[in-house]
């Protein structure tokens, strides 16, 4: 008796919805991550042995590890720029029911609409003509503009969602607005924050159609090399490269979680 | 009250330019910029609206804006319904497997979409992984499965690339809920079930509203999905890259993705709108 | 009129947000004695060095910087600064050469600057407007699983039969890969008796095909419809085949269809303004030392009629006077009316 009692049956249910969706997630990945072991010389599934030559190759072909670092300075410089001037822009807009605020968040959300084939496009033309031409810092401003709306919109849906009285508590007790924001606000909008810059990061990390157009021989980054890769050959090292960055990300969770712990991002205290 | 709701208008407004401003000059302008090719005739001389006419008045591009738009209207309810319950399940049971869950979340992100595509079919072609299985081992079917090529997989594979910010969003807005009011509810006699609707649904609304405005926009903008894995969808990002890279007509490229800028924005206006008017209620 | 407009426009985007960084400089090639030649990646960027780049630089003493990426992006950035090219030497495809000299981007082509142009098929430079020159080519024809197809269609007519008739699922160029129009809606049309003024019986063939074709979005993806066993047959380029049975998939064949398949070029071109420099290189590019050993690294025919082809290479080469040289300026004007057709009658 007391056993049925204390199975939970709606929780079996999502516990096993939730594992149904990990296999549909995981599936897809899971065959990459295993032909990139194999010892072959092309792309195939199943694979004939294994072996960790096109780990190698990542390591003997210097463009795939100069343009790595290429892509982690823009995702880092991008994100923090957009962090930068989107949460201000996130607090001041969260919490006001104007049609206006809703018109200048529907602004700021607008170039995640756009392909960004045509942003990258326009913005070479753009830039060139005004002088910041084909550089490191036009690479960085295309990938902000990118980039932004993801931290306003979830640093302002996190930012609603908290309780008014901490600020107007801590207003109150004479705290100054710097000091309110530093003290209550950010401690709050944390989670968003870290929501927002962590898809920052993906989507400049993973970002092909804009970077394409600002390639110089110092400023290529990941994906275009990746493309012009594969222009011509298909070997498995470009699933290795997938395999590598998965490999990061667990690296990176792993410092998160120990500076900071994982589970306060996700988690109520 | 009044002296201490933060921020006052002015102070709203400052905070807000510098982002207004950034976006006017890198994004809009160039935006402009370029949008001037839509207008200008073919030869250089003159202006013309006759690409927006055709655009609009040529039923196979009205049959793609609407294609483009249901298309990312199911991807974003697909997530939300299959985003929501892991979500929930990510801040409230999770305990030490949240981190687990993010890297699985984020894996897809971080896997080149030639490969990941390439994972699809190595699943579902027709001498595939799953056909075989099907087919030839425990002989369910007679005949191979038709899943590449067509528009399930396509939406398929949107769900997988786009989910994951479905359920961050939803997540980093779940757990700033307190959960003293879910507590107050069941106190009151409300079941799990009613507290769940009426408590913490809401509450997370805007959670919703921030996963379904970043999944349905990108989705509204993405086109290399649909050119790798193909489905017979002819939407709008796709007839955009089309024209950059097969046609080369940037004049037409310009005249679409005005069109598809102002559907985009129409939608998202008329989303917020909707959310706003939900985390009031 | 309109110029001026988008000038008006700039001005004001250069005061609102980028007045701060206006005035950097371009490129850190700008010095002298330095220029920025293309390539795609690895094994082609591989053959580039050792193959040009080497030879140049022992010539010259200047250093040449390699860029890599993909001609589409090499030309937007060189049209989007035209006055200080970033870019000296680029790589293209015929039809955006083609483009980029319509839109005077580039510099003519002599045999004073080029010396080594004497001994490139004058086809090869008159098809460009002699704004530069075909250095490299392949064919595209039938590409097939020697294990599920054993007996292969010699010609497109056979190739669209048998496919008609469901003997083997084939894949397809879809009309999203840029050079679609030529190697499948042009050579097929031209072999079934069409040109380029009547597309037809490539519409008329495909509407027979439809139901057992998929389409490939791009090349790596033709081959991963062969290998994970989704198809069995297609079009595709010789080269590419070449360098996957030499990766080890020797499964796989290519033919050359009896009607001749179409030319699949490799254009160099120096952009106005770029480098005088940039000459030097180009003739190295064209030299039959560096033509041939580019030949050996890559398995794709060159175009120095002084090139003498090793017999396992000589072998492999269709010559390019059994395929068709699309004609390029032709195909450019009904494009666009192609793929609008295509969208609607074909789908995929």
């Amino acid at each position: 008796m007391s056993f049925f009692r204390r199975l939970d049956l709606g929780r079996a249910i999502l516990t096993a919805f939730v594992v149904a969706f990990f296999v549909f997630m995981t599936l897809p990945i899971g065959i990459v991550v295993v032909a990139s072991f194999t010892d072959a010389s092309f792309v195939a599934f199943p694979i004939s042995g294994w072996s960790l030559r096109w780990f190698r190759r990542i390591f003997e072909y210097q463009p795939y590890l100069d343009s790595i670092a290429v892509s982690l300075q823009i995702a880092f410089g991008a994100t923090a720029l957009s962090c930068l001037i989107g949460i201000p822009a996130a607090i001041a807009l969260a919490r006001s029911p104007s049609a206006w605020a809703s018109a200048v968040m529907t602004y700021l959300l607008s170039p995640l609409s756009m392909p960004m084939i045509v942003i990258g496009f326009a913005a070479l033309f753009f830039l060139s003509r005004v002088g910041v031409g084909v550089s490191f810092t036009a690479l960085l401003i295309a990938h902000t503009t990118v980039c932004l709306p993801y931290i306003v919109r979830t640093v302002a849906a996190t930012y609603r969602g908290t309780a008014r009285s901490y600020e107007e508590a801590a207003a109150l007790l004479g705290a100054n607005p710097l000091q309110v924001f530093w003290h209550v606000i950010l401690p709050l909008i944390r989670p968003g924050i870290v929501a927002g810059s962590l898809f920052s990061f993906l989507v400049s990390f993973d970002n092909l159609p804009i970077s394409y157009f600002f390639g110089q021989p110092g400023t290529l980054t990941l994906p275009v090399v990746m493309l012009s890769y594969m222009e011509h050959q298909f070997d498995p090292s470009i699933a290795a490269l997938s395999t590598l960055q998965l490999l990061l990300a667990i690296v990176g969770l792993v410092i998160v979680d120990r500076l900071y712990g994982i589970d306060k991002m996700t988690m109520g205290d | 009250m009044k002296t201490s709701t933060f921020p006052t208008i002015p102070r709203r407004l400052l905070l807000t330019l510098p982002a207004v401003l950034f976006l006017l000059a890198f994004f809009i302008l160039p935006l402009v910029d370029n949008g001037l090719r839509s207008i200008v005739q073919a030869d250089g001389n003159g202006i013309t609206f006759a690409r927006y006419v055709q655009l609009l008045t040529d039923q196979f591009y009205l049959t793609s804006i609407a294609q483009t738009i249901a298309l990312s209207a199911a991807v974003t309810v697909i997530c939300v319904l299959i985003g929501y319950p892991v979500a929930y399940y990510l801040v409230r049971h999770a305990g030490r497997w949240s981190g687990l869950i993010i890297f699985l979340l984020i894996a897809p992100l971080l896997t080149s979409i030639i490969m990941r595509t390439y994972g699809w079919q190595v699943l579902f072609a027709r001498r595939g992984f799953i056909n075989t299985l099907l087919v030839q081992d425990l002989g369910l079917l007679d005949t191979p499965l038709r899943v590449l090529d067509t528009p399930g997989l396509v939406v398929a594979a949107f769900v997988h690339v786009l989910v994951p910010f479905m359920v961050l969003s939803i997540a980093a807005v779940l757990q700033g809920i307190d959960r003293r009011l879910e507590e107050s509810a069941q106190l009151l006699g409300a079941g799990r079930l009613r507290t769940f609707f009426e408590v913490t649904l809401p509450l997370s609304i805007d959670g919703i509203g921030t996963g379904s405005i970043l999944v349905f926009m990108v989705a509204n903008g993405s086109f290399v999905t649909l050119v790798l894995l193909g489905g017979g969808l002819k939407t709008l990002p796709l007839l955009i890259f089309q024209q950059f890279n097969t046609t080369r007509d940037f004049g037409m490229a310009s005249t679409m993705s005005t069109v598809l800028l102002v559907v985009a924005l129409v939608c998202l206006f008329l989303q917020l709108r909707l959310v706003r008017r939900g985390g009031e209620a | 009129m309109t110029d001026f407009t988008r000038r008006g426009l700039l001005q004001t985007g250069g005061l609102l947000g980028a007045a701060a960084f206006a005035n950097l400089p371009l490129t850190a090639a700008a010095q002298a004695g330095e220029i920025t030649v293309t390539a795609l990646g690895g094994i082609w960027e591989e053959a580039v060095k050792k193959a040009f780049v080497e030879p140049f630089e022992r010539k010259t003493g200047a250093k040449a910087n390699v860029l890599l990426g993909s001609p589409p992006q090499w030309l937007s950035q060189v049209e989007a600064n035209p006055k200080n090219p970033p870019i000296d030497v680029i790589i293209v495809t015929p039809d955006l050469a083609i483009n980029a000299a319509k839109m005077d981007l580039v510099d003519t082509f002599t045999v004073e600057k080029v010396p080594n142009l004497a001994d490139i098929p004058a086809e090869f430079t008159n098809a460009l407007s002699g704004k530069g020159t075909v250095f490299d080519y392949g064919v595209a024809g039938i590409t097939y699983n020697k294990k599920t197809v054993k007996d292969p269609p010699k010609s497109f007519k056979d190739f669209v039969d048998r496919t008609a008739a469901g003997e083997w699922t084939a894949s397809l160029p879809g009309i999203s890969y840029a050079v679609t129009p030529i190697m499948l809606m042009w050579a097929m049309a031209r072999a079934l008796g069409g040109s380029v003024d009547n597309i037809d019986p490539f519409f008329d063939a495909m509407k027979k095909m439809r139901k057992n074709v998929i389409f490939w979005g791009g090349p790596n993806d033709f081959f991963n419809h062969l290998s994970s066993g989704e198809a069995d047959i297609g079009i595709y380029f010789d080269g590419r085949t070449w360098a996957h049975v030499d990766a080890g998939a020797d499964w796989i064949d290519f033919i050359n269809p009896s009607e001749g398949g179409s030319i699949n070029a490799l254009a160099v071109q120096k952009p106005k303004n770029a480098k005088d420099l940039a000459w030097e290189y180009i003739n190295v590019m064209l030299s039959p030392e560096s033509q041939l050993k580019f030949a050996e690294m890559l398995s794709y025919p060159v175009t120095n009629k002084k090139v003498q082809y090793p017999p396992h290479l000589a072998k492999r080469f269709t010559p390019w006077q059994e395929a068709h040289f699309p004609p390029y300026e032709e195909i450019a004007k009904v494009r666009a009316q192609w793929v609008d057709r295509w969208n609607r009658e074909v789908g995929g």
